[in-house]
């Protein structure tokens, strides 16, 4: 175990003003090029990294971090603003926060965005310090058949977001596994469904299917309807209210439940390598809609919607450090990443990373408080500038963020064989969007399927075909009842409130 | 009016281009050089390719970009690299082994094969190791195959098709069973043993941590000469079964590329392997040396290692 | 009439999963002798839910009202205008391209206004440019 002088002198490392203006920096930097369209975090760390080459770990880390931070407090202000989240995890945030915006709150949508994305990040921020060994053992016996009926109740979970059909829910998350097997299968590596193009064979590219339905198409669908007397891209007409303008302390107590919920969630997915922050966020936002006196007024501005998905999303970055730190596993993009960063200077994440390197960790933890800290500052500044960008005519606003995303998904899939495929999945966005099915569970299940395929997979490996060995996990027939019960307890939900 | 200015510069440009052969002292990429990298970020080959960029950049003044494209061990990078036009300065790194095991057992579906590039030079051999968590009952592969055939069947984790090849010739040499698990890369594998879900799987660096803290053991090597790092471990050869794999880091480019620019690349990766900075990393990626064969010596080990693969993994 | 979109959407999966079923997948995915899933069997499953729930919401369908048409028409000028920039990009390149393409976007919004459309078509594309070839010393497209 760490002895209290390490901890100490890895603190005392973290806090000096060096440090300092590296995370300022990375926050910064993080938040810009999250709120972006078409440039998320992830894009921002694999450009970032070599510029962290010359200067020491602790600093090169922290920058990182903060920019990994930076990044999802900035991903929820287009999603806000505009509808069109740069990042799939903020797309939940999109579901409260853009009807709040419309409703004349713009800044109070993104501050409460802004609070909760930071509260979760604290909370597993501070799991992560306090008890992150004993939770990376327990995330080691979550093995391929766990997992497997942690994404069935994860689907599970979803049904409390198809809305008023099942069935046209059931096609969008079919459509969405479908989209996802594109690419080599995940026991062989065989091409499958590329149709020649080899640049497919890794399979669709995130940036290119995320941004195109959700950005792109939301884009084409205002683009049809913008017409000659020229309006900003956002109505912020000023209600005279100075309380929507801000976020109350009354209200951002009323979300703690929620919260909690939220960073709950994000902690516990974001320990297990895998899920991600995007099933998350709609998990959490569901099962506060869910639990919710008022499930129908969700998606009409409801701010604990908000609180829900950001506050979820935000706990698994700081959770991802969990398995990373304690196991040298990443659990995402942006872990791995931070990985490689680790190896560059020259140390190997795993059990030995805390005996060997202790104080650098705790300097690194040093460094995520504050970076949480400076995200609050920074963001207060930054949101006001935002929501006056916004307010620019929607003419300016549109081409320059389709320019944007044509540049950013084209850097992150190298090249515009990326570009069209983001503008094909845009069509295919805005078609489902007109005809009633649900972009965000293709997305999810575009998400979840590599991940629940390869699980498949390997539990059959596992068990040799005989399924009855999955009586034998407590914790998956566990997932798996409460996945029955989840789906039945949504479907009557739904009917109900069809009924009323 | 900006169109015809544009076409009028491709052809003064094309003119340039063809009246004046350039050397390749002389020669500089017009624009960033980009360093695919085979796997993803977070692994062996990934920090090895960003610490070489870095390395050359340094050392010639061009600006190097690197992409990670993961994929069937290195194949789909490559074959993103076969199917693009030549431009002089795209470079894919990748492992030689998942490549030439591909060549052998589906070359007729790949739309390339080792005479689609050219050669640029290598960085160092990889080794990859068979091995088990500490309180497995058994420390060597005649102990693995007993235990195997004692419990009638034993869950094994691989990362890429050869380490299936080298399972299935245990098999198919011993009669022993095992269930092959498909990981997500060598961390993925480690998770499995240190979650107990499987007793044994392949590492190509990933374990180092945890042998250095005791938590796996070496069961054995899978290269052709024993690991440097447990020269006690017998290798799969040795242990009666006819397969090894010798992966290489190494480096490549399209068929085609002007010779100029792979003189002058091939003569930036060759200096970089020889920083100290560079001798560090791979240190710590492998632990071995940084090795270059050079561009002809590459492309020697290519043809050598595809003959080799045919004999060990044809179908 | 009000049923009508559903109708149609449904028919489209019905045919959609069965040509992935019928056609596609058996042409497109390779066999293998495989260990525990073969790469087919995801595919065929999701096809065969998504041509059955097809089916399913062709015969009860809801009474979802489709975007306005015209404005579907709309949409279909601006995706016209967006393929024929990524097409014209892999030809000139982007610095040629987008001041073009920012242009045609905001001329067709009915942007007019000569500041506007200086900001939009030539500081958006220089910005853009400046900020990727020079700060970050990436190729644009």
């Amino acid at each position: 175990m760490v002895d209290l002088s390490t901890i100490l002198a890895g603190f005392g490392d973290a806090f000096s003003l060096f440090n300092l203006a590296f995370v300022l920096f990375g926050v910064v930097l993080g938040q810009f090029v999250g709120a972006v369209p078409g440039i998320g975090p992830i894009m921002a760390m694999a450009i970032a990294i070599p510029f962290t080459f010359g200067l020491d770990p602790l600093p090169a880390i922290a920058f990182l971090v903060g920019v990994n931070k930076g990044g999802l407090v900035g991903g929820a202000v287009p999603a806000v603003l505009m509808n069109t989240p740069g990042t799939p995890d903020a797309a939940a945030t999109a579901m409260d926060g853009y009807p709040m915006a419309k409703q004349g709150k713009p800044l109070k949508a993104t501050k409460m965005a802004l609070f909760s994305s930071v509260t979760g990040d604290t909370f597993s921020d501070i799991v992560l310090i306090t008890v992150s060994a004993p939770l990376a053992i327990l995330a080691l016996k979550m093995g391929p058949i766990e997992v497997v009926a942690l994404i069935v109740f994860a689907f599970s979970i979803l049904a409390g977001l198809i809305g008023n059909s099942l069935t046209k829910g059931i096609i969008a998350a079919a459509l969405g596994l479908l989209a996802a097997s594109v690419g080599q299968d995940p026991e062989n590596f065989t091409p499958r469904l590329i149709f020649g193009y080899w640049d497919l064979f890794d399979g669709l590219a995130l940036p290119s299917v995320a941004i195109g339905m959700l950005a792109i198409s939301e884009i084409l669908h205002r683009l049809s309807e913008a017409h000659g007397n020229m309006r900003p891209a956002i109505v912020a007409k000023d209600t005279g209210n100075p309380d929507d303008r801000r976020v109350t302390w009354a209200e951002y107590w009323s979300c703690r439940y929620t919260m909690l919920r939220g960073a709950t969630i994000g902690t516990i997915l974001g320990a297990l390598p895998g899920i991600g922050s995007t099933a998350a966020a709609f998990m959490s936002y569901a099962m506060t809609k869910a639990s919710s006196k008022d499930p129908g007024s969700f998606g009409k501005g409801n701010i604990q919607g908000i609180a829900a998905s950001e506050s979820a999303n935000s706990a698994v970055v700081g959770a991802n450090l969990i398995p990373l730190l304690t196991l040298g596993i990443p659990g995402s993009v942006g872990a791995a990443l931070i990985i490689s960063a680790f190896m560059i200077h020259g140390m190997q994440p795993g059990p030995l990373l805390f005996e060997n390197q202790g104080r650098l960790v705790y300097g690194l933890f040093g460094a995520m408080i504050m970076a949480n800290f400076i995200n609050l500052w920074v963001g207060q500044l930054g949101l006001r500038l935002w929501v006056k960008v916004v307010s620019a005519p929607e003419s300016i606003i549109f081409s320059s963020a389709l320019l944007l995303c044509f540049v950013g998904v084209s850097m992150a899939t190298s090249g515009l064989f990326g570009v069209a495929i983001m503008l094909i999945f845009a069509v295919i966005g805005y078609l489902m969007a007109s005809f009633g099915y649900s972009l965000v569970i293709f997305i999810i299940a575009f998400f979840l399927g590599p991940r629940f395929e390869k699980s498949i997979a390997q539990s059959l490996a596992l068990t040799n075909g005989d399924l009855t060995q999955v009586l034998k996990s407590p914790v998956a027939v566990a997932l798996l009842v409460l996945s029955v019960v989840s789906v039945v307890w949504f479907l009557r939900k739904n009917a109900q409130e069809d009924a009323e | 009016m900006k169109l015809k200015s544009k076409l009028v510069a491709l052809a003064a440009s094309a003119v340039i281009a063809m009246s004046a052969p350039a050397m390749a002292q002389d020669w500089k990429p017009d624009g960033p050089l980009t360093i695919q990298i085979g796997f993803g970020a977070g692994g062996s080959t990934d920090t090895m390719g960003r610490v070489l960029a870095n390395v050359m950049k340094e050392n010639t003044g061009w600006n190097i970009v690197v992409e990670n494209k993961p994929g069937g061990g290195g194949v789909a990078m490559f074959t993103g690299l076969s199917q693009r036009p030549v431009d002089d300065k795209t470079i894919g790194m990748g492992v030689s082994i998942p490549v030439l095991v591909q060549l052998v057992q589906r070359g007729d579906q790949l739309p390339f094969d080792i005479d689609s590039f050219d050669y640029l030079g290598t960085v160092a051999k990889a080794e990859l190791a068979l091995v088990a968590s500490k309180d497995a009952p058994f420390d060597d592969l005649e102990g693995l195959i007993a235990y195997a055939k004692e419990q009638g069947t034993l869950p094994v984790a691989t990362m890429a098709p050869p380490q299936v090849l080298m399972m299935k010739q245990t098999m198919s040499t011993t009669g022993a069973e095992f269930n092959l698990v498909t990981a997500d890369g060598g961390a993925e594998v480690m998770k499995l043993i240190l979650g107990g879900q499987v007793l044994a799987g392949f590492g190509s660096g990933e374990h180092y941590p945890y042998l250095e803290s005791g938590d796996m053991k070496v069961i054995a090597g899978a290269n052709q000469a024993r690991l440097s790092y447990a020269p006690e471990v017998k290798t799969f050869v040795e242990s009666g079964i006819n397969a090894y794999v010798d992966p290489v880091f190494f480096l490549a480019m399209k068929q085609g590329t002007n010779p100029a620019a792979l003189e002058a690349i091939s003569a930036a990766i060759d200096a970089a392997t020889k920083a100290p900075e560079f001798a560090e990393i791979v240190q710590n990626a492998v632990k071995g040396d940084p090795i270059n064969m050079g561009a002809e010596g590459t492309r020697q080990m290519m043809v050598d290692g595809l003959a080799n693969a045919k004999i060990l993994f044809a179908k | 009439m009000s049923t009508l979109a559903d109708r149609i959407s449904g028919l489209f999966f019905l045919l959609f999963g069965l040509a992935m079923y019928l056609w596609i997948n058996p042409n497109f995915i390779e066999t293998v002798d495989s260990r525990n899933i073969a790469p087919s069997t995801l595919p065929n499953i999701v096809s065969i839910v998504i041509a059955a729930s097809g089916a399913f919401l062709t015969l009860k369908p809801t009474q979802h009202q489709v975007r306005n048409p015209i404005l579907m028409a709309k949409t279909g000028l601006y995706v016209g205008l967006l393929t024929a920039g990524i097409y014209a990009m892999s030809w000139f390149g982007f610095e040629y391209v987008a001041p073009v393409l920012a242009l045609a976007i905001m001329w067709l919004i009915g942007e007019r206004r000569p500041l506007w459309l200086g900001l939009g078509v030539v500081a958006m594309p220089a910005i853009i440019w400046f900020l990727v070839t020079q700060v970050l010393g990436r190729a644009l497209p």
